[in-house]
């Protein structure tokens, strides 16, 4: 892919996210929230794939756009729409002072933006002697898959913690409702 | 309710039909193939999980939860952090340390012993998303032939709704 096109690609798919996030608040049907909100999923999986990322891409299509939505298909449709047409911001209650905390925490995160080094620049872990190392030993080992081999092979305690948590997070949910049968 | 969350209609039920052995296929290869292409155990698991949950959705989410197995489905759960496990102290009983990969008196070791981990991760990740679906989805009631006949404007659903409830 030439570098004209992605650049293209990213700008399109960024201004896509930002117009379904803001939809995704504004929209007044819970319905149509949640088809938007798997838009926006959809958008930063495309997203992910133009930068490179095709595992977090799939991850984020299959979770993001898919068992999310249903999950929420599933809440709303044991839900029931409020009386009034006032959507679903009431506009007095919204109090000044959790707005005046919201800006100056999205300001405070933009003001670390310039700190972040440049894409692509030279000097960033992404290109020190451990990515070098992974990247050789990997492909020694026949792991072909570098995300795979980082994953399981040089960070399988990470991992390991992961499924642990997966699976202590099913044992709670199916506790706190009460439903230790599967299925 | 002008909406309902359940459809009969036959261009879903038809869709998901023809898309289940390909989409379920594919989360497949992604689980197996984690070491030489794109994907791995989270990828693939979620990509099965996420069209269990697609079928659930088009042909009734009880018919679909009376077809899971449940002394499968806690086995699948309980497959990651077990084979995880296994594999980690296999390492550490051949002489190498935990989760050392390369110690593994097999072929290629390091390459089969990932897929293995891959596997066990694959079954929590798609049978733990499963289960919290069935489960959530238990309060749940699905329209009524009567209703969706409604909605349908009186043509007949060509899918049964159990109504045992």
């Amino acid at each position: 892919m030439t570098l004209a096109l992605e650049a293209t690609l990213s700008v399109v798919l960024l201004a896509f996210v930002l117009g379904v996030a803001v939809l995704t608040a504004v929209v007044r049907d819970v319905l149509t929230t949640v088809v938007v909100f798997a838009a926006y999923s959809l958008g930063l999986a495309a997203l992910w794939v133009v930068y490179r990322a095709p595992d977090v891409g799939l991850t984020e299509a299959a979770v993001g756009a898919g068992v999310t939505t249903a999950l929420f298909l599933l809440t709303i449709s044991r839900t029931v729409r409020p009386a009034t047409d006032e959507g679903l911001v009431d506009r007095r209650s919204v109090r000044p002072r959790s707005v005046l905390v919201a800006s100056v925490v999205t300001v405070a995160l933009l003001a670390t933006v310039p700190a972040l080094p440049t894409v692509g620049a030279s000097d960033t872990a992404a290109f020190g002697p451990v990515a070098e190392y992974y990247l050789t030993d990997a492909a020694d080992r026949g792991v072909d898959n570098a995300v795979t081999a980082v994953l399981v092979v040089y960070r399988g305690f990470d991992t390991f913690g992961e499924v642990a948590v997966v699976f202590a997070a099913a044992v709670a949910a199916l506790a706190v409702l009460g439903r230790e049968v599967l299925a | 309710m002008t909406r309902s969350p359940y459809t009969d209609s036959p261009v879903v039920t038809t869709t998901v039909r023809l898309l289940a052995p390909g989409v379920l296929t594919y989360g497949l290869f992604t689980l197996f193939h984690g070491t030489s292409s794109v994907g791995g155990g989270f990828q693939g698991g979620v990509v099965a999980a996420a069209m269990v949950v697609t079928v659930a959705f088009a042909l009734g989410i009880r018919r679909t939860a009376a077809w899971l197995d449940r002394r499968a489905l806690s086995a699948l759960v309980a497959a990651g952090p077990v084979v995880f496990g296994v594999v980690a102290l296999a390492g550490v009983a051949l002489g190498g340390a935990f989760l050392q990969l390369d110690v593994l008196p097999i072929p290629k070791a390091t390459v089969y012993a990932t897929e293995a981990i891959e596997v066990g991760i694959g079954a929590t990740v798609a049978a733990v998303i499963v289960v919290l679906f069935v489960r959530i989805a238990d309060g749940y009631e699905e329209p009524r032939e009567a209703d969706t006949s409604v909605l349908d404007g009186g043509t007949t659903p060509s899918v049964e709704v159990p109504t045992d409830d």
